[in-house]
């Protein structure tokens, strides 16, 4: 039974949440996004013309993700440049963004997304996700709206938020389930699954994730804004 | 019903009425109007308009644009006006009344230009054109970079402070919609015009920027007499 969480937290809380726009000065758009153990750095450049050419569409531009893990980000070294794990990381997130940027308004246009983790424990993707799609609002990219992500899960018989890394590799059992959502119009934009879960219980930990993932929104909002608030200047 | 004030900070997504009209900088999913971008909500009568805060410059018909000479053709020149795509300036738009073979005698790689954007391609890909005005190769002087969304701060109301900039500092100022400034005049005065764009392009949310910058270029004119 997993009966109290390893940091003394609720079933249903967050780890302390930090948020920061414009930390980047020669990229269009950037956004640091640290939750907890886990902290991604997220730069955006573009709309730029498209390289290699035969990856351009006439009528809409194209995301480009690199997302990577910094050497020093794991306890064991991480070998330095794209895995196949950071392949697919990248991949969903540009599928992710895609979802939330009018990719029309730029055609024959590439737009590139680089994000890093600076320290990973357990849920980079959605730091990547949350980071990713602050920086592009902060590049004045138009979007439907922004991303919100959270990871959930299921560790013994509990549906938990945001799992660390300790969590997930509890011995009893333990799923993990990244959730992406477009707070506003109530869209999942991304869905993993590593595990195993009932589909009732898949249903509980969506529900939660929606209401953790509003929490983040309601961050993200804040922090964009707070760059071009008169009072927090000083 | 109207969810936001005028000059509010708004992020993409956010709902700003759900009814009425949207105008720039906002899209409508059924009757309800969101925000597009992050940025200050302007009302007017009719319209609810978002304006950017922050952004890349997109090629717009009729703008005047200021950029640099990045190749040279046969025919045209092409243009680095710092966006997705290089511009194309047609060999003919340069008057010469006769034939030149090579067109770098006229403009040569790194030489920068004024000219106005005469037309936008599907693909954001634009040509220039040099007829009318003041358009053509501006000799080489200071050139500053802004952001290209602040440059009706520059500008100011009925280009009350673009004014003031070009009377105080005695400079020749033009300015590119690109988010490209060329200045042109004796030292102190580039400095202050300098430093006077700096300002309004860090902090131009703060409210009211003249007395700002008529502090600035009060001070560096205090410095040029000093000097004399």
């Amino acid at each position: 039974m997993y009966e109290e969480r390893f940091d003394k937290r609720q079933f249903d809380e967050l780890r302390p949440i930090e948020l920061e726009t414009g930390i980047v000065p020669n990229a269009n758009g950037s956004a640091r996004f640290k939750i907890g153990g886990t902290e991604a750095i997220a730069a955006v450049y573009g709309p730029a013309e498209v390289k290699p050419k035969h990856l351009e569409k006439s009528d809409q531009g194209i995301i480009v993700c690199k997302y990577d893990m910094m050497p020093f980000s794991v306890p064991d070294r991480a070998k330095p440049g794209i895995d196949r794990r950071d392949m697919e990381i990248s991949l969903v997130i540009s599928n992710a963004l895609s979802r939330a940027i009018m990719l029309d308004e730029f055609p024959s246009s590439m737009i590139s997304v680089y994000v890093y983790i600076t320290q990973a424990d357990a849920g980079t993707r959605c730091a990547s996700l949350t980071a990713a799609s602050m920086a592009c609002a902060d590049a004045g990219l138009p979007m439907r709206d922004l991303i919100a992500a959270v990871a959930v899960g299921k560790i013994g018989d509990s549906i938990v938020a945001d799992l660390s890394k300790a969590e997930e590799d509890y011995e009893g059992g333990a799923t993990d389930i990244p959730i992406a959502f477009l707070p506003s119009k109530d869209e999942i934009v991304l869905l993993q699954l590593d595990g195993e879960i009932s589909k009732d219980d898949l249903k509980k930990a969506i529900e939660l994730g929606r209401k953790e993932a509003s929490k983040i929104y309601e961050l993200e909002k804040a922090a964009l804004k707070r760059r071009f608030m008169y009072e927090s200047k000083d | 019903m109207l969810f936001v004030k005028n000059y509010d900070i708004v992020t993409p997504g956010e709902m700003l009425a759900d009814e009425g009209v949207g105008g720039s900088g906002t899209y409508t999913e059924g009757k309800k109007i969101f925000s597009k971008y992050l940025g200050t909500v302007m009302l007017n009568k009719d319209w609810i308009n978002v304006s950017q805060l922050n952004g890349a410059y997109i090629p717009k018909e009729g703008d005047e644009v200021i950029g640099k000479i990045a190749a040279v053709e046969g025919t045209y020149w092409a243009v680095d006006i710092d966006t997705s795509h290089y511009c194309r300036l047609d060999a003919r738009e340069a008057n010469t009344g006769y034939r030149v073979e090579d067109l770098s005698e006229l403009m040569d790689v790194g030489d920068v230009v004024y000219a106005k954007i005469i037309r936008v391609g599907k693909d954001l890909s634009s040509s220039l054109g040099l007829r009318g005005g003041r358009y053509g190769k501006l000799p080489a002087s200071m050139l500053i970079k802004f952001n290209p969304m602040k440059i009706s701060r520059i500008i100011g109301k009925e280009g009350s402070m673009i004014n003031l900039l070009r009377e105080r500092s005695k400079c020749d100022i033009l300015l590119g919609k690109n988010g490209v400034a060329w200045v042109s005049g004796d030292k102190i005065g580039m400095e202050a015009v300098l430093a006077a764009i700096n300002v309004i392009n860090e902090d131009s949310y703060t409210g009211d920027i003249s007395a700002k910058v008529r502090d600035i270029l009060e001070r560096y004119s205090s410095q040029k007499n000093g000097v004399e």
